[in-house]
């Protein structure tokens, strides 16, 4: 019974060819959109960092949730913040997608591309009047019908600043800047009187701060992008300026979140966005730069700040859908996310929650001081992050904006550039 | 005797060295020539992380001729390769040279170049960041001495050269033992004809110790320029994600892990890219290889 060399040398390529076949077709085995029948089975439910902090609060709602409904079990997975879209990747090609996923709405714009998406319009619409409009709507996207996700909780960070550097530039400490026009002379102003010394800012300009200064960010079918507008490019030229100036930092071009907060700690720059979390940070690791620390919105000329949403998605190819729409719904649902919000800096999207004497009362601290700010902002706050902007995209912007700070290409030249790459990158998305 | 037992047993279970072999097969099946494969098809489709590509031909390659990130990409690999190596070749030599002596407390000092090998390249990369820092301490001793700050972080060349210095000092202890043990093989006769005949330090280093460990020397330049062309770790984490000041010190893998990874990545031009980083290096295994055979021949 001798294996010649040759059906072997076959068997092996075709065990290597013949899965290749099968590589990515993600064939549509899944179940049923409808919700409407027994909640029951197992389902998996899947976390953005946050069992470290926040284990026995998720413990409590599954168990609860088991109770509600009997024959239901839940398995909990939580991955690392490091490299989540990756890992949401790698699980919708491979076919293993949990059947409810803790999602931002970039994530879910591909996925609901892919078909991987439950459209909640259809399968939870009874649902839709329990939260606030504009986060219900945060989810749809652009050339699609539908909702693809529950929304969960919003944030919307605020600015610091060190009232000591604005002091020493003769800035007025109790009046930072709110527009960006305010920012753009106040930025100058510090960087001549320290001499170079001290930044305003760490950080190039996002797609966000394009939204915030008022450009049209992409058309109304959401089918390209049109920030190189005249606004757009009023923005840029005034960033190039700060560049010039060294009221923005010499290393923004190559800034990340932690290399901008590291600055602002070292008081190397006099603003940086924040959470609530950072004042924590902030007591410990510089008790000067705490002593000194103001607390102001966001920047923004439009008069409204930037809203974070975070959402809960359902798999469209779940097997459990009604257990799968009810979790994501119980995790989701006024009650949960106000007791969530008790426990972390987050903020409800359901509708009447901000009001909620938690969001409004003073209590003469810190932290009830930024949380009642932020609750305020976030009224009238818009998800400026277009949903389909890729990090593909935000590389290309990022790239050509440094072009511009530097001086290789025209502010207008950069932005068109940038345009172009993101209209080439959405074509592609499909 | 043993000779017809293993005869025997060939008989009696011909497929048993294919058995014995099977773990290890598996194993390079599926890591290496299953994803091998799997890169050279995708290199020909238009496939995207979520979407089954389909056959484009030679698209993705026609379309890396005009774009502009992967001449960048190319330009500083090689570059990596021009600058490092040599660097890689003969600094861990002479750094062996220097620690072969049996002296008190050698020891200490072969371990010491030996740590940053055994360090983690995110730990050591996240330190060199903080003292090449407009802030930092080389700054701040720069500045003491009246040079000013230098934009180590800031310039596309300093920091490219940076993480290039970073590379050179984090190879140098891994080189150096591979020479250690070269130079154990190099008769000690040999040195002392030499220095006989009037051969002073620098003399016998050429004309005795270059000579003995050449197919050593060919061996570090060919692992340090494949090492070198796919470097990744150093100039991400110092430059960032986005590959330094307009993404001008992204380098080929770099690019690779940009492009093909996440929800939107193009898996099927991020292949068409891998590809050529493949060629590349076998065509510089070659070059190295053949060199070495001329040399010798």
């Amino acid at each position: 019974m001798s294996v010649s060399r040759r059906t072997l040398a076959a068997a092996a390529f075709v065990a290597l060819v013949l899965p290749l076949s099968a590589c990515g077709s993600g064939g549509d085995d899944g179940g049923s959109g409808d919700a409407s029948g027994k909640v029951e089975g197992d389902i998996t439910f899947q976390t953005w960092n946050l069992r470290a902090n926040f284990k026995s609060y998720f413990d409590g709602v599954i168990a609860d949730f088991e109770k509600q409904y009997p024959g239901t079990h839940v398995k909990w997975i939580d991955q690392p913040a490091e490299g989540y879209a990756d890992k949401i990747s790698a699980d919708a090609a491979g076919g293993t997608l949990p059947d409810v996923v803790n999602v931002s709405p970039d994530l879910v714009a591909p996925l609901a591309k892919a078909g991987l998406a439950l459209d909640l319009d259809k399968a939870a619409a009874k649902y839709r009047k329990e939260y606030l409009p504009g986060a219900w709507a945060s989810h749809r996207i652009p050339g699609m019908t539908g909702t693809y996700a529950f929304p969960w909780y919003l944030n919307t960070g605020p600015l610091f600043y060190n009232k000591s550097l604005f002091k020493k530039a003769g800035l007025d400490p109790d009046s930072p800047p709110k527009t960006y026009d305010d920012l753009f002379a106040d930025a100058l102003t510090m960087a001549h009187k320290s001499d170079g010394k001290v930044a305003t800012l760490a950080n190039v300009p996002t797609i966000e701060d394009f939204g915030r200064y008022g450009v049209e960010l992409m058309n109304k079918e959401g089918t390209a992008f049109t920030f190189n507008d005249a606004k757009g490019v009023q923005l840029l030229s005034k960033y190039k300026e700060l560049y010039d100036a060294k009221a923005l930092d010499p290393q923004a071009l190559t800034a990340t979140p932690e290399s901008s907060g590291r600055k602002f700690l070292t008081e190397a720059v006099a603003m940086n966005p924040g959470s609530a979390l950072d004042l924590d940070n902030f007591k410990k690791q510089a008790p000067n730069l705490y002593k000194n620390i103001g607390i102001t919105d966001q920047i923004t000329s439009t008069g409204h700040v930037n809203m974070y949403v975070m959402g809960v998605m359902v798999n469209s190819r779940t097997k459990r859908t009604p257990a799968a729409v009810a979790f994501a719904h119980y995790v989701t649902d006024a009650e949960h996310q106000m007791s969530f919000a008790k426990k972390v800096a987050i903020f409800p999207s359901t509708a009447g929650s901000l009001e909620d004497p938690y969001f409004t009362k003073e209590d003469g601290t810190d932290e009830t001081r930024v949380r009642i700010a932020a609750a305020k902002s976030l009224k009238n706050a818009v998800n400026y992050t277009p949903v389909l902007f890729s990090d593909q995209m935000k590389t290309a912007l990022r790239n050509e904006v440094a072009k511009a700070l530097q001086g290789k290409e025209s502010p207008k030249a950069a932005l068109d550039n940038a345009v172009k790459a993101c209209n080439t990158l959405l074509q592609q998305q499909g | 005797m043993a000779t017809s037992t293993v005869t025997r047993v060939r008989r009696q279970l011909p497929s048993s060295p294919w058995l014995f072999a099977a773990p290890g097969l598996l194993i390079t099946g599926v890591f290496i020539l299953y994803p091998f494969v799997s890169t050279v098809v995708s290199a020909f489709t238009d496939r995207r992380t979520l979407v089954p590509g389909k056959f484009v031909g030679l698209a993705n390659f026609r379309e890396l001729l005009h774009d502009d990130m992967f001449w960048i990409g190319l330009r500083n690999s090689t570059l990596y390769i021009v600058c490092v190596v040599p660097a890689l070749v003969v600094l861990p030599l002479l750094l062996a040279l220097l620690v072969q002596k049996n002296i008190p407390g050698i020891t200490f000092f072969r371990s010491a170049f030996y740590t940053p090998v055994v360090a983690s390249i995110v730990v050591v990369g996240l330190i060199w960041v903080w003292l090449l820092d407009e802030r930092g301490l080389i700054n701040s001793l720069l500045e003491s001495v009246g040079v000013g700050r230098v934009g180590f972080l800031s310039d596309q060349w300093l920091l490219l050269f940076s993480a290039m210095a970073v590379t050179v000092w984090k190879g140098l202890g891994y080189y150096m033992i591979i020479y250690l043990a070269a130079l154990a093989n190099v008769p000690r006769e040999l040195h002392e004809a030499a220095a006989v005949d009037g051969a002073g330090a620098v003399r016998r280093f050429r004309t005795v110790t270059v000579p003995a460990v050449r197919s050593t020397m060919v061996l570090v330049g060919a692992l340090s320029s494949v090492a070198a062309f796919k470097v990744f770790s150093e100039v991400y984490l110092m430059a960032g994600p986005s590959g330094g000041p307009a993404g001008e010190d992204t380098t080929l893998v770099m690019l690779v892990q940009r492009t093909g990874t996440g929800l939107t990545g193009r898996v099927g031009y991020a292949s068409a890219i891998s590809l050529v980083v493949f060629v590349v290096t076998v065509a510089l295994m070659l070059l190295v290889l053949r060199a070495d055979r001329r040399e010798a021949s």
